[in-house]
């Protein structure tokens, strides 16, 4: 095992041990689980000189030994997926993608895996900061004699992430495969730590229905920023991937130069879903519903119900609930998803819907939707009309929302970042 | 609108207690003599101020953060733990002007730092950050309408004062000379360049704001100055021209200058000035212990930048809360012919560390792969490393100076 830290600085010596300068960094090749190392830098005469790693007998803390006596500097070329560890990680930011933050590179941890020498692990910990500053045996013993450990903290390579802004240096692509596969909630997390460009490059790295999820569980604030710096084409077609309910609320709060562009970009329908909803005050019923619910004919067979579902079931965000309405859109009753599965196969669903189901009007006032969700134990409120069209729906989660304190939880740390930006940009 | 804040709310900061301290002094002392150099503080404090700005703007980093990937662990520690120090002392700095106001409100100073001391870790620690802002903007404004207002009851000779602003006026004797560099240093920190930077970054402002950005800055700047007239002209009306001598090597030296104000300038202004002194060491109160915390979070990598809980941040709320409660016990405890010596050697440590940030801050916005389109152009470099060297050179004097007084 070594840590970088002990290696940079250290003497090269050739086969016969003469010195010829410093170990000034190390490459590797990223892609594997354990990026191994290709390159050594060296530094000599005050000029780097590139070496292939075969040409090295031998690498530890009292510094490398060569296989030859003669460098041969000409075949070497950095690849596309090689990085230098000093100069592109080292003190940089990462994500920490079990913990979910960004933290920043102490240290980096060098092992023997399969013979050859690999990167395998970042310290994050005091331990690694300690080293840096060539202080971690002292303070070891002073530690020791208050009974205290030096807490060591190490993240797995294969945990980690690197920014884009790190290695732009590079221009390597992060797949950012790992974080891809993150919930939605922990990645918002992690986005709401990095820095602009490093978000959009994120962002970009994702699909449109990752991206789109991500941003649903972001603030208000924040979503208006990541829409306003991607591409407009990209922002459109995020748009299009999210709940139009929230995408409605995220276009209301766009630039006016930035909305007209968007939703232009945007395909018709989406985009006429998404500005309709736009034309209700954001504290009503109209304002939280959406309109991805599932509406079916009285005529129709419980079986053939439930092959409609199938077909709906992708875009709708519930389907605990199916409501029926008449040839005008007019709301009629309501099944629920129990009673379309125990009913004979065979019979009508206007048998046995419930035929006067609990409404709300488009203008009723957010506290007035809560309320009714709340006493009657719905997982969804239907929204209609003067006219008791059937308009949008607004599910459970969208309506407790306004019971929870906006933000529910206190936020100090970041300098004035929040709530005095965008919105009014 | 947007863009509009880091700069103003950075100025406001910058006349801290020991800005309203040092200017009041300057005034008691010199009169209108040390105005022009005002003027010159103003311009070195908006080029610096728009480099630090700048930074942020392109890199989307705090400075802290940018030291450690540019220049090393070391360099990065070296630069926190000086900041921490020197921030430390201007803390206590912060307690002693919030003693010293309500002492001449007629109240022990005790509870003044204590009421301060609260106030401040709940706000910070349980406040929404919004209003923390909002607090921080009222709070500045309420300083400057109470100097203007001071000013403006003290009846300065405002014929004096424009010429004075424009005229500089070189004297040989060595008091006079501390008390420049003495102005000169109280508004141009290391702190509140690191403040600048992180605040434009945590903003996420980019790029396309740099013109908002400069003007904001520039506000923020004459905002500075302008206040550091009204304080300098009061004290110089009423104090000065009254010829009433203040022993300005007591910590209670402003709130003598504040009490001299009441025969010519009436109780209303007394009364002002010391609302004024409680806002602006309020305010520095709650910006010194957070720019500390987060750069030192920034550059070790620490919980920053993320809305976590209390219990989730520990290192960063603990900094904050052992800044402000460490230095309301020191200002309890310690006799108040030494707090001076303790302020005396914040300044010394901040006049060591300025020059090497500033070194920092100007190589990093020449360096184009960091800046990209934003990199310092040739006139704005030349400036900025005018500025460095004067405030190196001013540093260097007021090191000596205060090595020789102590």
């Amino acid at each position: 095992m070594l840590y970088l830290s002990q290696a940079i600085g250290r003497p090269v010596r050739d086969k016969l041990g003469e010195p010829i300068g410093t170990v000034a960094d190390l490459i590797v090749a990223i892609g594997d689980r354990y990026p191994p190392v290709t390159g050594i830098v060296v530094k000599t005469n005050g000029r780097e000189i590139f070496l292939q790693w075969q040409a090295v007998a031998s690498l530890d803390a009292a510094g490398a030994t060569l296989q030859t006596t003669a460098i041969d500097i000409s075949k070497f070329h950095q690849r596309p997926n090689e990085i230098r560890l000093k100069r592109d990680l080292m003190d940089r930011q990462i994500v920490d993608i079990d913990g979910r933050k960004v933290v920043r590179v102490n240290d980096l941890r060098l092992d023997e895996v399969d013979g050859a020498l690999h990167l395998v692990a970042v310290d994050v910990g005091a331990s690694g900061l300690l080293r840096r500053l060539g202080i971690e045996g002292p303070w070891r013993t002073l530690a020791h004699g208050f009974h205290r450990d030096v807490p060591e903290r190490y993240i797995d390579w294969e945990d980690v992430d690197p920014l884009e802004r790190t290695i732009a240096s590079v221009k390597l692509r992060v797949p950012h495969k790992g974080l891809a596969e993150l919930h939605p909630a922990d990645l918002a997390t992690i986005m709401d730590q990095l820095s602009r460009n490093d978000r959009v490059g994120l962002i970009s790295s994702l699909d449109d229905e990752a991206a789109a999820d991500a941003i649903g569980e972001m603030e208000p604030e924040t979503q208006v920023d990541i829409l306003e710096d991607l591409e407009p084409e990209r922002a459109a077609d995020i748009l299009e991937e999210m709940d139009p309910d929230e995408a409605a609320d995220l276009v209301a709060d766009l630039s006016d130069e930035s909305r007209v562009e968007i939703l232009g970009l945007m395909e018709k329908d989406e985009a006429d879903e998404v500005q309709e909803l736009m034309t209700y005050g954001e504290d009503t019923a109209g304002g939280i519903m959406t309109t991805e619910f599932v509406a079916v004919p009285a005529s129709l067979t419980a079986a053939q119900t439930i092959d409609r579902l199938r077909e709906l079931e992708p875009d709708a965000e519930t389907i605990y609930y199916v409501y029926v309405t008449d040839d005008d859109g007019k709301l009629v009753g309501v099944l629920s998803l129990r009673d379309l599965i125990v009913a004979k196969p065979s019979t009508c669903i206007a048998t046995f819907m419930y035929g006067e189901p609990v409404v709300v009007h488009t203008d009723a006032g957010q506290e007035e939707v809560t309320d009714i969700v709340a006493r009657y134990n719905l997982l969804a409120v239907p929204v209609v009309d003067a006219d008791g069209r059937l308009e949008g729906i607004v599910t459970v989660d969208d309506a407790i929302d306004t019971l929870l304190p906006h933000p529910a939880r206190i936020r100090i740390p970041r300098l004035f970042g929040r709530g005095s930006g965008a919105p009014d940009r | 609108m947007g863009v509009l804040g880091p700069g103003l709310v950075s100025g406001f900061a910058d006349n801290d207690a020991g800005g309203i301290t040092t200017y009041s002094v300057a005034g008691a002392k010199f009169g209108y003599e040390l105005l022009w150099v005002l003027l010159i503080s103003q311009i070195v404090l908006f080029f610096t101020q728009e480099v630090g700005a700048r930074l942020g703007l392109a890199t989307g980093q705090g400075l802290a953060g940018l030291v450690r990937e540019r220049y090393g662990v070391r360099w990065a520690s070296f630069m926190i733990s000086a900041m921490l120090v020197a921030n430390l002392g201007s803390i206590v700095a912060e307690f002693a002007g919030c003693g010293a106001a309500v002492t001449v409100m007629g109240y022990p100073s005790w509870l003044g730092a204590l009421i301060a001391a609260v106030v401040v870790v709940v706000l910070l620690t349980r406040g929404s950050y919004k209003w923390v802002q909002y607090i921080f903007v009222a709070v500045g404004i309420c300083v400057s309408i109470a100097y203007f207002v001071s000013a403006i009851l003290a009846h300065p000779d405002w014929g004096l004062t424009a010429s004075s602003l424009v005229v500089p006026r070189l004297e040989s004797n060595s008091a006079y000379w501390v008390a420049v560099v003495a102005t000169v240093g109280t508004t141009i920190t290391p702190w509140g360049q690191a403040f600048i930077q992180s605040y434009v970054a945590d903003k996420r402002l980019g790029p396309e704001d740099l013109v908002g950005e400069r003007i904001d800055v520039g506000f923020g700047a004459l905002l500075t100055n302008v206040i550091a007239l009204f304080i300098v002209v009061a004290c110089a009306a009423a104090v000065y021209s009254a010829r009433i001598t203040v022993d300005t090597n007591s910590p209670q030296a402003v709130g003598q200058i504040a009490n001299a104000l009441r025969p010519l300038a009436g109780a209303g202004a007394t009364y002002l000035f010391a609302i004024g002194l409680l806002a602006a060491s309020f305010l520095g109160l709650g910006v010194v212990p957070l720019t500390s915390a987060y750069a030192a979070c920034e550059a070790f990598g620490w919980e920053t930048g993320v809305d976590w809980r209390l219990r989730e941040a520990p290192a960063f709320y603990g900094l904050m809360i052992f800044f402000v409660v460490f230095a309301a016990i020191f200002i309890l405890l310690v006799p108040k012919d030494s707090l001076i010596q303790v302020m005396l050697t914040a300044q010394i440590v901040n006049c060591l560390l300025l020059p090497f940030v500033l070194v920092f801050v100007m190589r990093l916005a020449s360096n184009r792969e960091l800046m990209g389109p934003l990199t310092s152009g040739r006139l704005l470099n030349a400036v900025g490393w005018i500025g460095t060297g004067l405030l190196v050179v001013l540093s260097m004097v007021l090191l000596v100076t205060s090595f020789v007084s102590v």
